[in-house]
């Protein structure tokens, strides 16, 4: 048997409360104060400590496991917490890390713009290449979303293989633990997550109540060990290590203890790049975009109710003149608009997913989400039509062309630039 | 059960409170005698009502007030019992009121059989005390608005004393929210264990033609404040964030519900503002008319800088009107779908009113949630009750 981790590493700049009065001031979108804060929070008490120990593990045990970096998070990472950065660089450099490829900004634009999917799908690949070094084989979406009509898309840019919600809906009488394809695009490997195991480490692993607290790596190895099938995804937020579990749950003891636990119960630890190479079992459709995300395993968490519909829609109305105008700023801007986490919390689901969902929200009700995101974009329409205006006054026209490709050369040109000066100087 | 608010002679939400409780036991086959201090009208809906004026020609008063807040200014039917005989301080004949009642409160309990005692706010414990004396049946206190909710900063220490002994000695004592056992488990050293939280219900709203045209026009939005005028419920927020939405919207209107001793205050600031003519002053409503006030706004406000419930969030979300309220108040416990404010923050109240007038995607949205939330077992009218005989049973039985 087999065992591929696989670890989300992302944060969002979140909106600050934003009134009605803050448009047209030029007031600050981004609680640029607050994210510092939990980012620094949360690279103590995880991304840190959880990082040196794989580094460590992958040198001692030869551990190896998969990750998924948002690109809103390494911009934040780069001027916040450079030193967890580094660690993270160290980890991939070791080989105790394969980076995943997914969206820049952890959007929703497979979900409403090919074009912008495509475009934040390769500002990732560049970022991966100038920050990591590497070109990642295997894509993820934002939350694990998928569907028939995606895959063949996911193709076409490039991708070997894919992760996706191993749902019962989906798999029917059949197991998570093996390497499928899709039905849309048969030579893209879909690698389904087990949510059972996942989960138990994920949500139950603090769990007190839970008849099989606690759990031990031990345990946790012989259960993936006695599993049917041929590989054991287990997929989870990184966060979940020293920050969702805290660490005085002793998460990461038990990370310490897991490559050892699953040698002995004789469990391999791969990388979703080697399970890309594998023959696919069958195949597996998804006719309805699917999510790793709450009960439905569906895209209701970010599109389930109309106040999120009318937030995307006034973001995705926005964005041929934002590109339009050829202004990066501006344009990084509304893409960091179009990270998933703003339309989460304006979710009015408030059953027992609910009070996931309020864990993770910076804002009292969704409706204040809500009410500052629509006044930010409010600002944003009247910044592109003042622009335009200046750009008439001057006699030019807005640049038209695409910028996705061409706004991150110039910074990938510059880092290039800062590498060559570097090796110089060592001469 | 002895109710010092019960309608007619109601001044706030005391009275709805403990009249949907009554209803409520009946309905689940329990006999309930209710004990007022005020000549009794005939009960409804099977709640006998036994008035300790009857008992007790002494007893006179029955509206609690701080020396800062009196409920004076509100619409009250003529009140039978007030001729006073003796023109001393409004406090003093309180207390005498409260010791009055206490005094019969014997005599009745002696002359009802009853398996429990309910008490309702501190001017009934003392005659819950006695009342056990006689019986010896367990005594549940109810908390519906502390001192501190009543009169902020200017608390009367004989009313602290009385609350704070009469929670102490009761056998359980039952909240209305998780902020008022907050406070009277923090302040009062009352045992959390003896504390349950019972939420207020809501009842079908009366009879009458609920409907009204707005004056204004259609397309004019309302928003409206309901409540008495009085510090606690905070107002003068209300008024300060109309001027900064006055002067954002061409049209919206602004209804102030209630009646108080703030009302010549809030009128000079609106003239001050120059808003006096988008805010409207109506006085104290009846019940129909509130009702009325209710379905012809776009969003009701309530600002109030000490809430221990708001029956006001319930009865404008019953009608179908989204609210705006104080993030602290107890109801925000209960609802999910409310958009919350701190009652200080007039430059938030005043961008979430706008955003409610403009957007009618998010109007839609919280009429659509909150409707279905009143459909929730948990707000029917029932369920305080059924919580309350859960109470009754730990008085009984000891947790």
């Amino acid at each position: 048997m087999d065992a591929c981790f696989y670890f989300q590493l992302h944060q969002p700049r979140r909106v600050r409360r934003y009134q009605v009065f803050d448009i047209g001031s030029g007031a600050e979108y981004f609680d640029a104060a607050k994210n510092a804060d939990t980012l620094r929070r949360v690279a103590e008490r995880c991304y840190l400590p959880a990082t040196r120990l794989l580094t460590e593990l992958a040198r001692t045990d030869g551990a190896r496991v998969a990750m998924s970096i948002s690109g809103v998070l390494v911009e934040q990472m780069e001027r916040a917490t450079p030193d967890t950065l580094k660690s993270l660089q160290a980890l991939v450099a070791g080989g105790g890390a394969e980076l995943l490829s997914e969206t820049s900004h952890h959007s929703l634009a497979s979900l409403r713009n090919a074009d912008e999917f495509a475009d934040q799908v390769r500002l990732h690949r560049h970022m991966m290449k100038r920050v990591f070094g590497v070109v990642p084989r295997v894509f993820r979406n934002t939350e694990l979303i998928v569907s028939d009509g995606l895959t063949p898309v996911v193709k076409a840019l490039g991708f070997d293989a894919m992760l996706v919600e191993g749902a019962d809906t989906v798999l029917g009488w059949r197991s998570p633990n093996h390497v499928y394809a899709s039905r849309s695009a048969p030579s893209l490997r879909l690698l389904p997550r087990n949510y059972r195991l996942s989960d138990d480490v994920a949500f139950r692993f603090s769990a007190r109540d839970w008849s099989e607290w606690p759990l031990t790596a031990d345990k946790y190895a012989s259960w993936i060990a006695a599993n049917p099938g041929d590989v054991v995804n287990v997929f989870m937020d990184y966060e979940t290590l020293g920050e969702h579990q805290h660490e005085g749950s002793g998460i990461l003891d038990f990370l310490r203890a897991l490559p050892g636990a699953l040698r002995r119960a004789g469990v391999r630890m791969v990388t979703p790049s080697e399970l890309a190479t594998r023959k696919p079992v069958g195949l597996l459709s998804y006719p309805g975009p699917m999510s790793w995300a709450d009960t439905e395993r569906d895209v209701s968490a970010w599109l389930g109710n109309g106040l999120q519909h009318a937030a995307h829609e006034r973001l995705y109305s926005l964005r041929d003149v934002v590109l339009g105008t050829g202004d990066l700023e501006l344009i990084g801007t509304w893409r960091a608009l179009s990270t998933s986490d703003h339309f989460y919390y304006m979710s009015t689901k408030w059953h027992a997913d609910g009070d996931v969902h309020t864990y993770f929200s910076p804002y009292a009700t969704p409706y204040e989400a809500y009410i500052s995101y629509m006044n930010v974009l409010r600002d944003m329409e009247q910044r592109v039509a003042g622009l335009k205006t200046r750009l008439k006054t001057e006699g030019r026209r807005p640049e038209t062309k695409a910028p996705a490709r061409s706004s991150r050369k110039p910074k990938a040109a510059k880092a290039k630039a800062a590498k060559a000066m570097a090796a110089k100087r060592k001469k | 059960m002895f109710g010092w608010e019960y309608p007619p002679y109601a001044a706030g939400g005391l009275a709805t409170a403990t009249l949907a409780l009554a209803n409520g036991l009946v309905r689940r086959g329990h006999a309930v005698t209710m004990v007022v201090p005020f000549p009794a009208a005939a009960g409804e809906g099977g709640v006998r009502v036994v008035s300790a004026s009857d008992v007790s020609a002494n007893l006179r008063v029955l509206r609690v007030a701080s020396p800062l807040s009196p409920y004076a200014a509100s619409s009250l039917p003529p009140a039978p019992w007030g001729r006073r005989t003796r023109p001393t301080a409004y406090r003093d004949t309180l207390f005498e009121d409260v010791s009055d009642f206490a005094v019969a409160a014997r005599r009745i309990a002696a002359e009802h059989p009853h398996d429990i005692i309910h008490v309702h706010d501190w001017m009934t414990y003392a005659a819950g005390h006695e009342a056990r004396e006689v019986s010896g049946r367990p005594l549940v206190a109810h908390i519906h608005a502390t001192e501190h909710d009543r009169s902020g900063a200017w608390t009367h220490p004989g009313i602290l004393a009385r609350e704070r002994d009469g929670l102490r000695d009761a056998d359980r004592v039952i909240a209305n929210s998780h902020v008022t056992k907050r406070h009277i488990v923090d302040e009062y050293g009352v045992a959390a264990d003896n504390v349950d939280v019972v939420h207020w219900g809501i009842e079908p709203p009366d009879d009458g033609d609920l409907h009204l045209p707005s004056p204004f026009g259609a397309g004019v939005p309302i928003v409206a404040f309901v409540g008495r005028l009085a510090m606690q419920k905070g107002p003068d927020y209300f008024i300060e964030a109309a001027a900064k939405v006055v002067a954002r919207h061409p049209t919206v209107c602004f209804v102030v519900g209630g009646a108080g001793d703030m009302l010549p205050m809030l009128f000079d600031r609106c003239i001050a503002l120059g808003i006096a003519h988008r805010v409207y002053f109506t006085g104290g409503l009846t019940r129909v008319e509130t009702e009325r006030l209710y379905r012809i706004a776009s969003v009701v406000v309530m600002p109030s800088v000490s809430e221990p419930f708001g029956l006001v969030a319930l009865e404008s979300l019953r009608a179908g009107t989204p609210v705006i309220i104080s993030r602290t108040s107890g109801v925000a416990e209960a609802i999910a779908n409310l958009v919350t404010v701190e009652f200080w923050d007039v430059n938030d109240i005043a961008d979430k009113i706008l955003a409610v007038v403009n957007d009618p995607v998010l109007a839609r949205e919280l009429r659509e949630r909150t409707n279905e939330e009143m459909h929730d077992l948990r707000l029917g009218p029932d369920e305080p009750a059924r919580l309350t005989v859960e109470s009754y049973e730990l008085a009984t039985t000891g947790p």
